[in-house]
């Protein structure tokens, strides 16, 4: 055997028609099933993300319409109680959960190593499998809706309601379950996208010339590495508590309900700002594109988001004020959730300036991201409001607090990923979509949304609680639920044009050219779509704005991209250092493989046994977990890790 | 600052390939691995201290824990600290030598851990779900020993490989990383033995 060379000069080329085509061959996958179940490469994981995170907003959006229609009017009864809990704890822990975060997943797997100036993710492999515990997590997560066993106690799953007294059906163990196993999915991407940001960046992107999208997404990433083992804890030892008698949340046993919402919280928080911070950092990464200038003040918005994911983890206890706490808890929780307002409004005062003094474009995706700005106010003034304890013990659980959660993740979350796949379109599928439609899309949508969820406010303030099946005449809310149930419908077309628009593009648009918004970042300098390689030699960074350099006044460097070092022996990408991004190495990447589908079957395995109690099932899957990490983990030369030329 | 001055063909330059130097993507992996698992103990730790801190009779309500067994698990951990360095640093060096004697000290040291804490387990006095302390007890001693298990797996990963010839002083890396992955593993049964065993008898309740 072969000993493999630990050291290569790689020489610095222009690429030439024949070594491209020689990448596109080595970076593609093998037609068919096998390459669809197999692949690595970050676009098409990206896309399926997209897609089936969509697909989850689909659904949730029939259960929120479902909901509508049975609170038009009072007195309906279209669905009974026992169903319209199941349709609200379904819609919160399918939009929070499995459309929310996923659906940011999408366009940081897709972009990332595009943004970057390198041709895959830190870890190709885990990549896919985050995709398909994703996507497993998902499915089992819905197993019980269907047959009337969905969860009935909303997403945040108090107990004792969710303890097993009160609960002793399958549906909160099936919720448990799920979020654990969709936890192992979430920790997973973030542990990729950390090590993505600091190791394989091209070089020359030093930690100054970082694009605020990766900011956004990493910060959030960093966020999620401690705030999701909290929850994952949480919902096992209710799992515990319910199916072995343990005593955690079990006020006879010496637990305490209270330890549930502790900890559910101290993830819930930093939850939010890890769908809402990766989504602002969309609009500050596109909006200046639209408005032909760089973002204002980039330093101070990258500061912000971090502070604000900082704080963001101090906050929690303004969840529980209801819960009688002591006064000076809450009194720390308040002054922190009013502390948290002057980050977060950085990135307005940088985007309404980024509008004021650039010559904004009133294109669809610009639209979206203007939209946002106001949504956002609206959202956060109301959330500034229940920071205060006094106010938020006369609306905490009212329709006005539903209003707050609708106008911060829609509008920061929802609206910038709208804005979002018109403005990265080109890239994902190589098309335009139709501006057209696209006027009618974002116009449905914004006014749908605010005829929708302002009223909420107002039956809020009129003392509406949250979660009623149904209320009788004559309390004063019947007209604003019917506007809200009006408005929601409006929404909802919006977003029926956003799918006709996707669909006729796919089918009919006109092919997009490489940079078609004129955009400053380095996705824009490869095709569109991209080539499987990404980019035919490694870009070398001068500058924050890569492509802006010839007209900005001060721009520090030059980025090259013509030319740049040789990397075509297998995937193959440089390594670079962590703040100057310095070449350091040259990385192997895995190429395709069914080690990361094995892995989401077995833990799938895992969960099932322990859902059905059927422990051999579980214990079986564990066991075969270790030939299949074996596998996943064995050292090749074609990932570097052996000095053998030999294969697995 | 080099990179500012750059040109790509400055960067033409001997270059190691794959998994070589300190960071690896195998080092980032394991170091944001343990990051996540520290939290999960953190809150489990979160959640006894928050549970004794509400508990209105005496804590634990067992009286005092038994010492013997965990003064036992303590100390080889404590031991096993040595031996896993003790192969981690050697293969940096090229002693290959070192990796045959102190992965499966290591390793071994795990497993006694392992039954230790099982024998542990079967002398105490509570059950799992005879309230919230004993849940706590078990739960955490319970997620610690799976995590050994998981880092005795490790060590038998890496020692076959090894015997396979994988494993040099230029690819050292999986050694390094699981040599990481004990630490932790100590680290936090430091955690464990001061919550359970040291604070019962140096606090007054």
């Amino acid at each position: 055997m072969a000993e493999v060379p630990t050291y290569r000069t790689p020489e610095v080329i222009t690429p030439t028609r024949d070594f491209l085509d020689k990448m596109e061959e080595m970076w593609s996958d093998p037609p068919g099933i096998i390459g669809w179940l197999s692949t690595v490469d970050h676009k098409k994981i990206g896309r399926r993300y997209l897609v089936t995170a969509f697909l989850f907003l689909f659904v949730g959006g029939l259960e929120a319409l479902i909901m509508r229609l049975q609170l038009a009017q009072p007195n309906e009864h279209m669905v009974g109680p026992h169903l319209y809990n199941q349709l609200f704890s379904m819609h919160g822990t399918t939009m929070i959960f499995l459309y929310a975060l996923p659906i940011l997943s999408g366009f940081s797997n897709f972009l990332w190593p595009l943004i970057l100036g390198t041709r895959d993710m830190a870890f190709p492999r885990l990549n896919m499998f985050t995709y398909w515990t994703f996507l497993l997590a998902g499915a089992f997560m819905y197993i019980g809706f269907p047959t009337g066993q969905g969860t009935d106690v909303g997403w945040f799953n108090y107990v004792p309601l969710a303890g097993p007294m009160y609960n002793p059906g399958p549906g909160v163990d099936i919720f448990s379950l799920g979020m654990i196993f969709l936890g192992i999915s979430t920790t997973a991407g973030a542990i990729n996208f950390i090590a993505t940001m600091f190791r394989t960046r091209a070089p020359g992107m030093s930690i100054s010339r970082v694009p605020i999208m990766i900011w956004g997404t990493l910060v959030a990433n960093i966020g999620i590495l401690f705030a999701v083992p909290a929850v994952s804890l949480d919902f096992f030892l209710l799992w515990l508590d319910r199916r072995f008698g343990t005593d955690f949340f079990n006020v006879s046993g010496g637990g305490h309900p209270l330890l549930w919402q502790h900890l559910f919280w101290i993830f819930g928080h930093p939850w939010v700002y890890a769908i809402v911070l990766p989504a602002m950092s969309i609009v500050s990464q596109c909006l200046p594109v639209h408005c032909r200038r760089p973002l204002v003040a980039n330093s101070a918005v990258i500061l912000a988001t971090i502070l604000t994911m900082v704080l963001g983890f101090g906050v929690w206890v303004h969840h529980m004020f209801a819960t009688g706490l002591p006064v000076i808890a809450m009194g720390f929780f308040s002054a922190a959730s009013f502390v948290i307002v002057i980050p977060s409004a950085v990135s307005v005062f940088a985007w309404v300036a980024t509008i004021w003094t650039g010559r904004p474009v009133f294109t669809t995706a610009f639209k979206f991201f203007a939209a946002e700005i106001i949504l956002f106010v609206i959202g956060g003034v109301s959330g500034f409001m229940t920071a205060a304890v006094p106010l938020d013990w006369q609306l905490t659980d009212t329709y006005f607090v539903v209003a707050h959660i609708h106008y911060v993740l829609i509008g920061i979350n929802v609206f910038p990923v709208i804005g979002g796949i018109y403005h990265w379109f080109p890239k994902f599928a190589g098309k335009m979509l139709n501006e057209k439609l696209g006027w009618w899309n974002f116009w449905l949508m914004f006014i749908g949304f605010n005829v929708g969820f302002f009223p909420m406010h107002i039956s809020g303030l009129l003392g509406m609680p949250r979660r009623i099946y149904t209320y009788p005449a004559g309390l004063g809310w019947g007209d604003l639920n019917l506007v809200t149930t009006i408005g929601a419908f409006l929404f909802a077309l919006g977003v029926l044009v956003f799918i006709v628009n996707v669909v006729v593009t796919l089918l009919t648009g006109k092919r997009a050219p490489a940079n078609p918004w004129d955009g400053d970042t380095l996705e824009w300098s490869t095709s569109s779509p991209p080539p499987h390689y990404n980019f035919g030699v490694i870009p070398h960074v001068g500058s924050l704005h890569p492509l802006w350099e010839d007209r900005l006044e001060k721009s520090e460097g030059r980025t090259i991209l013509h030319e740049g070092l040789k990397l075509d022996e297998e995937h193959e990408i440089p390594g670079t250092t962590i703040l100057d991004a310095e070449a350091d190495v040259i990385l192997k990447m895995p190429g395709k493989s069914f080690a990361p589908l094995i892995m989401a079957l077995l833990i799938s395995g895992v969960f099932i046994g322990m859902l059905l109690e059927w422990w051999w099932i579980s214990g079986a899957a564990m066991c075969a977990m270790f030939p299949a990490l074996l596998y996943w983990f064995w050292p090749s030369a074609e990932v570097g890790r052996s000095p053998k030329e030999s294969r697995a | 600052m080099s990179a500012t001055s750059a040109e790509p063909r400055d960067l033409s330059r001997p270059l190691p390939i794959g998994s070589a130097g300190n960071l690896t993507p195998g080092w980032w992996g394991m170091v944001m691995l343990i990051a996540t698992e520290s939290a999960v103990f953190a809150y489990l730790f979160f959640s006894f201290y928050y549970l004794q801190s509400m508990a209105d009779n005496v804590w634990p309500p067992s009286g005092k824990p038994p010492l013997p067994y965990a003064l036992g698990t303590t100390g080889a951990l404590f031991i096993s600290v040595f031996t896993v360095w003790f192969a981690s640093n050697g293969i940096r060096r090229g002693i290959k030598w070192r990796v045959w004697v102190g992965l499966p000290l290591t390793g071994l040291i795990g497993i006694a851990y392992v039954l230790l804490q099982l024998v542990d387990w079967s002398v105490e006095p509570f059950a799992f779900n005879s309230g919230a302390y004993s849940s706590l007890y078990y739960t955490i001693t319970g997620f610690h020993l799976v995590h050994t298990i998981v880092g005795v797996l490790m060590i038998v990963a890496i020692l076959l490989w090894t015997a396979l010839g994988h494993v040099t002083s230029e690819r050292c890396n999986s050694v390094r990383v699981v040599a990481l992955y004990w630490y932790f593993l100590v680290v936090v049964w430091i955690g464990i033995m001061t919550t359970f065993y040291v604070l019962p008898y140096v606090t007054p309740r």
